[in-house]
């Protein structure tokens, strides 16, 4: 900066900002400037932060941070601040000004700021921005209106439909002279139904069963079985664990595990298979704990698990600007919520007002004050700050827990006082000959001295004096800054410089001592009066004061006790006491009562008054904002937040009927499930930049009839599978390929390719290893692993057998599996993934030992079986892999396969038939659904 | 948006059927990216799923090769040396400490316990830590004006490679395998040898919202020693005791079980496109293997990277490979000696080893890439995620400074034997030509041929791009 100014000084101007030169100045230099550096986002159409640069009136006004020129001290007008790149607040955002601009900007703004033609002490500047009006288009933005139950349209080919669904579908297909594909046959249509509603493939039996049951209502059975099923609460729980971002660790920089993060999980398939309705499954995400519990102990259990939805974000907590820290967390809990419950986003709005829907940093900030008065760490202070944990016990049992965990603190501070005061007495003792010392060792480390010379006539300890031999040897090219006093100083200054050494650890170690004092006795009132855990023992920072920490605290110190030592310092009653302490401390162990349950979730905060921050930036401050809901999107009779964070009250807006949003996002969501795409083809944004509803009408008898049925999911499930449409066949028509090329009309029922958890679950079961076990954790251990250590990876899927859902996901390192077949990241909302189709994929087909295993496994089972022929062998491959029974020709085509396999390679049965298992799992025909 | 991406959006008409055959043949995603790609005028290989693209102006670098340097070497003790810093070792810090990672109030002003010495034609003066490198410095465009703005590593590294402190974004090497391709088409267009586990971990090196064929491959990783990864560089790649005649014949079985499959149904391009995947592949696993051969390099080639000593060795074996990497056209490589660097305390004892085990290695590998006829269109660079403070740290530390710190390219298109930009008289702030982080991806994109503000994709309801807002292209540099 300073030699910016200098080098400006040195070009010399070759126009003068005084005088009659000035408006020529301001013309040449000032206005384009102006024009092409701030005009662009601060204009009369576009005020961001309430300033306009495209006239002298609306530059002097200022904006939300007051005036952009002092008149009284230019040199710390705003302007000049933002542009110097020296304060927070950086402008323009484009990078930085070139010196010359710099230079001209200061000479202006120093010589009065002139604007030709205005007349700057005439103008008033202004805080305040007035409020927004919304254009009409804005107004009548479909996802904002409010939801109607249209009436189902008449359809000319009345026998095909069999629901309201139905006449929305055909209605269009009519108009466009189309015909549905024809009814999938039994076999496909049960395959599609199970991997969809459970993820796994159909069992042989089931396959049977179907086939014999000829009556109407065979299908609809089905259906409600595998809805019935715990495999569907893990398969649709899955899909909301996409939407919330779900993982068991924090992410960024430390990645620290969420231990209890799999409570959450466990809850959403609970919940998914109770068929809790979705109005209520909201509600508990956002507020559950502050909600009513019948729970007979009165713990919201479920209620605080639940909160886990906005607890389990990415974070990074060894952000040292901790509050830009808790502001990511905030708004990345808006984001989660926006995009997720609302389909908009909101997070778009934290630096200026969305830029395409009507949504304004105003609200965002509104919003984002409810999770400023919500808390997500139980301490954020620290270098790396601590999450919260919150209990989730009955009061009786979390009681126990604290009585018996007061009486080990108890015991455990009747120890530390011991070996403090050992410490103490011990280091009082030898303190008052430090000098002497490190006099003695000097001598040793110059003169050649042996330890015992120097020993002579000084009544020093040998021992001791080693370590600080040890300690006190010159170390050339070692910058060692603490202790290069000592190996400067000359002869004479040693007595003098040994005094000082001894004076500073003198001063250091009282300090120290009163530290450590001050935290035992607030810890014991803690523990007493207020039935709390202790603080943690504060550790001394060696940065400090490397000296003191060399010579008292590191292994090996001259004046460290260590633990072979105490046996010879500590007095005997001392050592008495110690020994009844710790054989207690033991007994303690043995008796303990199991910690209690905990949750990773939120809880309310303290009362935070948010201000709209300036382009994000927590140091401007703009207006003061209310906690509340996007003006848009308000109505009078809303929920008002009254005294807690406003969470509750966030809750009920959410899932008033009259939130246009909430009720279409989530039909939206099971349509897409269940039809490959969605009426909106982005479920996770329906504004504008979103798709726009394929079937507009239909989305709001979906969300109408949702609301009306309780917000159950299972029966929006249902009624979509028990429609004509979901039963289609994949088969396009000439006529629908061209008229219909995106299946915009639902035409025909999409192919789609099976995701990972289907890939990999399905295969488990195809030959029988899965494990069905549900919930519980596999991951163990709190905080973080180091560095390079392998434990920072996620576990394996390919050597694990429980369902793909219960693998715990360490967010910065996920497997590689799932990372090649388009898991996602598990950090941003994610309700749809994307489908790619690449080569490293065929190599896990090919190589991989999970395949290995899988078709092993198999080719096993089918020659252990009663298939005694070949055929026979061949035909429950295909059933098992492929959920249909292969036709003739493809019964010869593997029974060749094996006898030309086991001829070429000289391979036993084995190896053949766990080659033909590989084939059909590697196959399109297993990995696409029709 | 971009028009490389309208490429995967854009739902194309139904196509012929030779379209589709070529469409399918580039094995990639629902949308025959080869046939629309085709359309555009552009010409691209249909068996190849990264087919190169044109750069948006004529590049002065056809491929990358990133030396990260984990944790954070210290620019006044390598390549930015201090003289005041000597003159007023153990005086207070004469300047309003920025935000620093550690609690405790800054220690004193520390000397560099290296001696700099001026080198070459050019006179750069590098410190003793890099004698090897030294050898090199007319071939070095050392930057002295770093910016960031993450003052922890997690944060510093995701903006080092992603430009967001705080968000998953695609990193660097994504977004230039989007921008250009790839092409050699057996061998994935983004590797990472050794990725650090840490600090992110693979978030550094992820595509993000991109689409996935961009993210980088990992070969091992921070953990693990080169004989660990050497079997199996990367997953997948190999079938132990299964012969190629038995993998062609089994695939043979699939493939007539696929097209038997694909005839029975309406045509649909993905079908075909997992029947090339798996013919792709099957060419990759014979092709790519040879790439990771380290061994088979002459005993003079890995004496020149320090493989015959164990110091040496194992960022020896990450730098000679990756130069056969950039022999095959691997666009985007990285070489990562993890979190190593991040001397609080034990700067001269740590930093000794630290350089020790990569200065003859970088060396070798820039003297190779020039007798190979690599050098031109080869971009090396050099950087950690920040540099340290010039005061120490408990008396023989120094903490993380990314408000002021070096790093340093080289080949590919940028100005040998130059310094561009500097720091304030004791190495705290960046003074001169700062580079943010923003301003060095513009530029490494810039010498790709791609421009920064051009590059973009779109992704929940707006237009990304590695630079955000920002970045400007540091003309001064480019040769």
């Amino acid at each position: 900066m300073r030699s910016e100014w200098l080098w400006i000084g040195a070009l010399g101007l070759c126009l003068n900002v005084f005088g009659s030169d000035a408006p020529d100045f301001f013309e040449k230099r000032i206005r384009p400037l102006l024009a092409s550096s701030c005009q662009p986002c601060h204009n009369a159409n576009v005020k961001t932060a309430g300033l306009d640069f495209s006239s002298g009136e609306g530059f002097h006004l200022g904006g939300q941070s007051g005036a952009l020129v002092n008149k009284t001290a230019p040199e710390e007008s705003l302007l000049l601040k933002v542009t110097s790149f020296d304060d927070r607040l950086k402008m323009p955002p484009t990078g930085k000004l070139t010196p010359q601009q710099l230079a001209d900007l200061q000479a202006w703004v120093k010589a009065g700021a002139v604007w030709p033609g205005v007349d700057a002490s005439a103008l008033r500047s202004t805080k305040q921005s007035s409020p927004h009006e919304f254009t009409e288009e804005e107004k009548s933005y479909w996802a904002f209106q409010p939801v109607r139950k249209p009436q189902p349209p008449v359809v000319k080919d009345t026998s095909w439909a069999r629901s309201d669904i139905d006449r929305f579908i055909l209605a269009k297909l009519e108009e466009k002279g189309l015909k549905p594909a024809p009814q999938a046959d039994k076999l496909t249509l049960l395959r599609r139904a199970t991997y969809d509603l459970t993820g796994l493939p159909p069992t042989e039996q089931e396959i049977a069963n179907f086939l014999a049951d000829n009556s109407a209502q065979a299908f609809e059975k089905v259906v409600d079985r595998l809805l019935a099923s715990p495999r569907y609460g893990e398969r649709w729980g899955r899909h909301w664990l996409d939407v919330a971002r779900y993982a068991d660790s924090t992410g960024n920089d430390e990645d620290h595990r969420y231990p209890y993060a799999w409570r959450y999980r466990d809850y959403v398939i609970s919940a998914l298979n109770d068929d809790l309705p979705y109005d209520q499954f909201v509600r508990e995400q956002i507020a559950g704990d502050l909600l009513p519990t019948d729970s007979p102990d009165g713990v919201n259990r479920r209620g605080i698990v639940a909160t886990g939805f906005l607890a389990l974000g990415a974070k990074a907590i060894a952000q040292q600007d901790k509050k830009k820290m808790l502001y990511d967390v905030y708004d990345e809990q808006v984001e989660v919520v926006s995009k997720a419950m609302m389909g908009v986003t909101l997070a778009c709005a934290r630096c200026h007002d969305h830029k395409f829907d009507p949504l304004l940093t105003k609200d965002y900030y509104s919003m984002l004050s409810i999770f400023a008065n919500t808390r997500s760490f139980r301490d954020p202070s620290p270098n790396v700050a601590k999450l919260l944990y919150r209990p989730i016990a009955p009061q009786d049992v979390y009681e126990k827990y604290q009585a018996h965990q007061a009486k080990v603190n108890e015991n455990r501070f009747a120890i530390e006082d011991i070996v403090a005061a050992e410490a103490e007495r011990y280091t009082a003792s030898l303190t008052p000959r430090l000098a002497d010392y490190m006099v003695a060792a000097r001598k040793v480390n110059r003169e050649g001295a042996t330890v015992d010379a120097g020993l002579a006539a000084t009544g020093l300890n040998k021992e001791i004096l080693t370590k600080w031999v040890e300690l006190l040897k010159p170390t050339p090219g070692v910058i060692q800054t603490h202790l290069e006093a000592w190996h400067n100083a000359t002869d004479e200054q040693v007595p003098a410089v040994a005094a000082k050494y001894q004076a500073d650890f003198d001063t250091q170690w009282k300090d120290w001592n009163k530290t450590m004092r001050q935290w035992r006795n607030r810890a014991r009132r803690m523990i007493k009066e207020m039935n709390m855990p202790p603080p943690e023992r504060p550790r001394f920072d060696f940065t400090k004061d490397r000296f003191f920490h060399g010579v008292t605290m590191e292994d090996g110190g001259p004046f460290t006790i260590g633990k072979k030592e105490e046996a010879k310092i500590y007095s005997a009653e001392a050592k008495l006491k110690l020994e009844a302490l710790r054989a207690q401390e033991k007994e303690f162990k043995k008796n303990a009562p199991p910690e209690p349950d905990m949750a990773c979730s939120v809880e309310e905060g303290d009362p935070v008054k948010q201000h709209v921050f300036i382009r994000g930036d927590y140091n401007s401050l703009g207006e003061e904002v209310e906690r509340g809901f996007p003006a848009l999107l308000s109505r009078p009779s809303d929920p008002v937040p009254g005294k807690g964070s406003g969470r509750l009250e966030l809750a009920e807006w959410l899932t008033r009927k009259e939130n246009p949003l909430t009720a279409r996002v989530m039909v939206n969501r099971i349509w897409q499930k269940r039809f490959g795409e969605g009426i909106v083809r982005t479920p996770d944004n329906l504004g504008k930049m979103g798709d726009r509803p394929t079937h507009p009408e239909l989305l709001d008898w979906l969300a109408a009839s949702f609301m009306d049925s309780g917000w159950s999911m299972k029966a929006m499930h249902r009624t979509l599978m028990l429609s004509s449409a979901y039963q289609m066949a994949s088969l396009a028509s000439e006529q629908a390929m061209a008229a219909d090329p995106e299946n915009r009309l639902l035409s025909r029922m999409p192919r789609r390719r099976l995701d990972i958890e289907e890939i990999r679950d399905g295969l488990l079961a195809i030959d029988g290893t899965l494990d069905t076990t549900m919930g519980g954790t596999l991951q163990s251990g709190l905080g973080t692993d180091g560095e390079n250590n392998q434990g920072r990876l996620s576990i394996n899927p390919e050597k694990h057998a429980r369902r793909t859902v219960y693998l715990p996901l360490r967010r910065a390192n996920l497997p590689t599996l799932l990372n090649l077949y388009d898991f996602g990241d598990a950090t941003t909302v994610t309700g749809r993934r994307a489908v790619t189709n690449v080569a490293p994929q065929a190599l896990f087909m090919m190589n991989s030992e999970f395949l290995t295993d899988r078709s092993r496994g198999l080719a096993e089972q089918l020659l252990k079986r009663e298939y005694t022929t070949d055929r026979g062998k061949v035909e429950a491959a295909y059933l098992r892999v492929l959920n249909r029974p292969p036709s003739a020709s493809e019964v010869d085509g593997g029974v060749i396969y094996i006898s030309r396999y086991t001829e070429k390679f000289g391979a036993g049965p084995a190896d053949a038939w766990q080659s033909l298992c590989r084939v059909l799992m590697a196959s399109n025909d297993f990995i696409y659904l029709d | 948006m971009d028009w490389m991406q309208r490429k995967y959006y854009v739902k194309q008409e139904p196509m012929s059927r030779r379209g589709l055959l070529r469409a399918a043949a580039c094995g990639f995603g629902s949308i025959g990216l080869a046939s629309l790609l085709d359309a555009a005028g552009v010409n691209t290989d249909p068996a190849n799923p990264l087919a190169p693209r044109k750069p948006h102006f004529e590049p002065k670098a056809k491929r990358v090769i990133f030396l990260f340097m984990h944790g954070g070497p210290s620019s006044v003790d390598t390549f930015d040396p201090k003289e005041r810093l000597t003159r007023d070792h153990g005086k207070p810090l004469p300047i309003k400490r920025p935000l620093a990672f550690a609690d405790e109030p800054a220690g004193p002003l520390m000397k560099s316990p290296w001696e700099f010495k001026q080198s070459g034609q050019s006179g750069i003066p590098v410190s003793d830590l890099f004698p090897h490198v030294r050898e090199c410095v007319d071939d070095l465009c050392v930057i002295r004006s770093m910016v960031g703005e993450g003052v922890d590593h997690g944060a510093a590294l995701l903006q080092t490679f992603t430009g967001s402190s705080t968000f998953v974004r695609p990193s660097m090497g994504s977004w230039v395998v989007y921008g250009l391709g790839t092409e050699n088409k057996d061998l994935p267009g983004y590797i990472t040898i050794k990725p650090t586990l840490s600090h992110g971990g693979a978030k550094n090196f992820s595509c993000a919202f991109l689409p996935g064929a961009f993210q980088a491959t990992p070969i091992g990783n921070s953990g693990l020693k080169a004989k660990d990864i050497q079997g199996e560089p990367i997953e997948y790649l190999l079938r132990k005791g299964f012969s190629p005649e038995q993998q062609r014949f089994e695939l043979d079985m699939l493939q007539n079980i696929n097209r038997r499959h694909a005839a029975l149904r309406t045509s649909d391009p993905e079908l075909e496109a997992r029947i090339q995947a798996f013919e792709l592949a099957f060419r990759m696993q014979s092709e790519a293997p040879e790439a990771f051969r380290v061994e088979e390099e002459s005993e003079a080639t890995k004496k020149l990277y320090g493989l015959d000593d164990p110091a040496t060795y194992e960022f020896g074996w990450q730098c000679l490979l990756a130069r056969r990497l950039a022999e095959r056209d691997v666009r985007c490589i990285q070489c990562t000696h993890s979190y190593k660097w991040d001397q609080h305390a034990q700067l001269f004892v740590k930093h000794n080893e630290n350089a020790k085990e990569v200065d003859k290695p970088i060396a070798g590998l820039l003297k190779d890439l020039k007798a190979r006829g690599l050098w031109k269109d080869t971009l090396v660079i050099w950087a950690g995620e920040f540099g340290r403070t010039p005061v120490s740290q408990g008396s023989d530390g120094r903490d993380h400074n990314p408000y002021g710190y070096t790093i340093w390219m080289a080949g590919g298109g940028v100005k040998p034997g130059f310094i561009y930009g500097a720091t304030d008289e004791i190495g705290y702030h960046a003074v001169e030509d700062r580079m943010h982080i923003h301003d060095f991806h513009a530029t490494v994109l810039h010498l790709m041929g791609l421009d920064h503000e051009k590059l973009t994709f779109r992704y929940s309801g707006r237009d990304f791009r590695l630079t955000d807002v920002a970045g400007v292209v540091a003309g001064k540099i480019i040769a």
